[in-house]
């Protein structure tokens, strides 16, 4: 029967399936590109002091900065003063660039992906809720896409600046 | 990492939003038994019986006991915001949980401004602004008004 084989299929589906959350990695990968767009904005830095400053494994970093090498977002030179810089201007690098490097497409759910349905399943012409998915998507893409590394360097200077001034006052 | 790490809705979220698409649909003001939103949804009646106890928990539904037993709609559809369901189902909507590991520095404060409270705020503001009635008329709109005809 195709209904029982569907069933398997669902229950795999279920344990794999987990809360709308993003994972360290996209955290950590964010953080770790601010980190270098705001200690080391032109010179190469070597992921363990980057790791250090975040308190992440160099083993996790060093993945997290390979993922996002190979996404065009960091540059890497190997040696004794090797390390990773950002491969453009932190104006031309957007948040949401970042987290999907390293998170994958921002779906809330399996189904919906790149604003639209990725297949058509047999429910699809009954499907209701896959409109609210894709708004859901998009809403997330546009929110992380209209920041800008560059955005998030100038708040963290501001907060700097206004730190330095209690410190006085 | 593997699948387990990505952002995704639980299926309780996926599966209870349907499930209580379906029940508004057929319910005509009285209560519809689990097992015909189980068979017509094809979700197991057991999972729906986890959902469907929160929604009860969260004031959403009630349930009628007995032969024809079931459940109901507390309020119209109309009040209900598809946010409320979502959130009694999930729990929270926050794409970040923000009280596990974030450290207090100027780097994950901008972060967490810029980046994970708009997102937050542009989730639970799209899904508060849905009700359980919009959901019905875009079920009708696909399915055209003589469906339910159909499924019943």
């Amino acid at each position: 029967m195709i209904f029982s084989l569907n069933k398997i299929k669902y229950l795999k589906i279920v344990k794999w399936v987990v809360k709308m959350k993003i994972s360290t990695k996209g955290r950590y990968a964010l953080e770790a590109i601010l980190d270098l767009a705001v200690n080391s904005p032109n010179e190469y830095e070597s992921v363990r002091n980057v790791a250090e400053r975040r308190n992440i494994s160099e083993n996790y970093l060093e993945q997290i900065f390979s993922g996002l090498r190979k996404k065009g977002i960091v540059e890497s030179i190997r040696g004794k003063q090797g390390g990773y810089r950002l491969a453009r201007h932190a104006e031309d690098i957007t948040a949401g660039e970042v987290i999907r490097a390293l998170e994958g497409s921002l779906a809330p759910v399996a189904c919906v992906s790149g604003g639209e349905c990725k297949q058509k399943c047999d429910r699809y012409d009954l499907c209701v809720t896959n409109i609210l998915w894709q708004k859901m998507m998009n809403e997330i893409n546009t929110a992380v896409d209209s920041v800008t590394i560059k955005d998030l360097v100038e708040y963290c200077t501001k907060l700097e600046t206004q730190n330095d001034i209690e410190y006085y006052i | 990492m593997g699948d387990v790490d990505k952002m995704k809705l639980s299926t309780k979220g996926r599966y209870g939003l349907r499930a209580l698409i379906d029940l508004a649909v057929h319910s005509k003001g009285e209560q519809v038994s689990l097992i015909s939103i189980a068979q017509r949804q094809e979700i197991s009646e057991s999972y729906l019986e986890s959902v469907f106890s929160l929604l009860k928990k969260a004031g959403l539904v009630t349930s009628v006991k007995g032969a024809r037993g079931g459940y109901i709609l507390v309020n119209r559809p109309a009040e209900i915001k598809i946010g409320t369901v979502l959130r009694a189902l999930e729990g929270d909507l926050n794409i970040v949980d923000m009280d596990s590991g974030v450290k207090e520095d100027a780097i994950c404060h901008s972060i967490k401004h810029n980046v994970w409270d708009k997102v937050n705020k542009k989730i639970n503001d799209l899904v508060d602004a849905v009700t359980l009635e919009d959901m019905i008329n875009e079920y009708y709109k696909i399915n055209g008004s003589d469906a339910i005809m159909y499924y019943i």
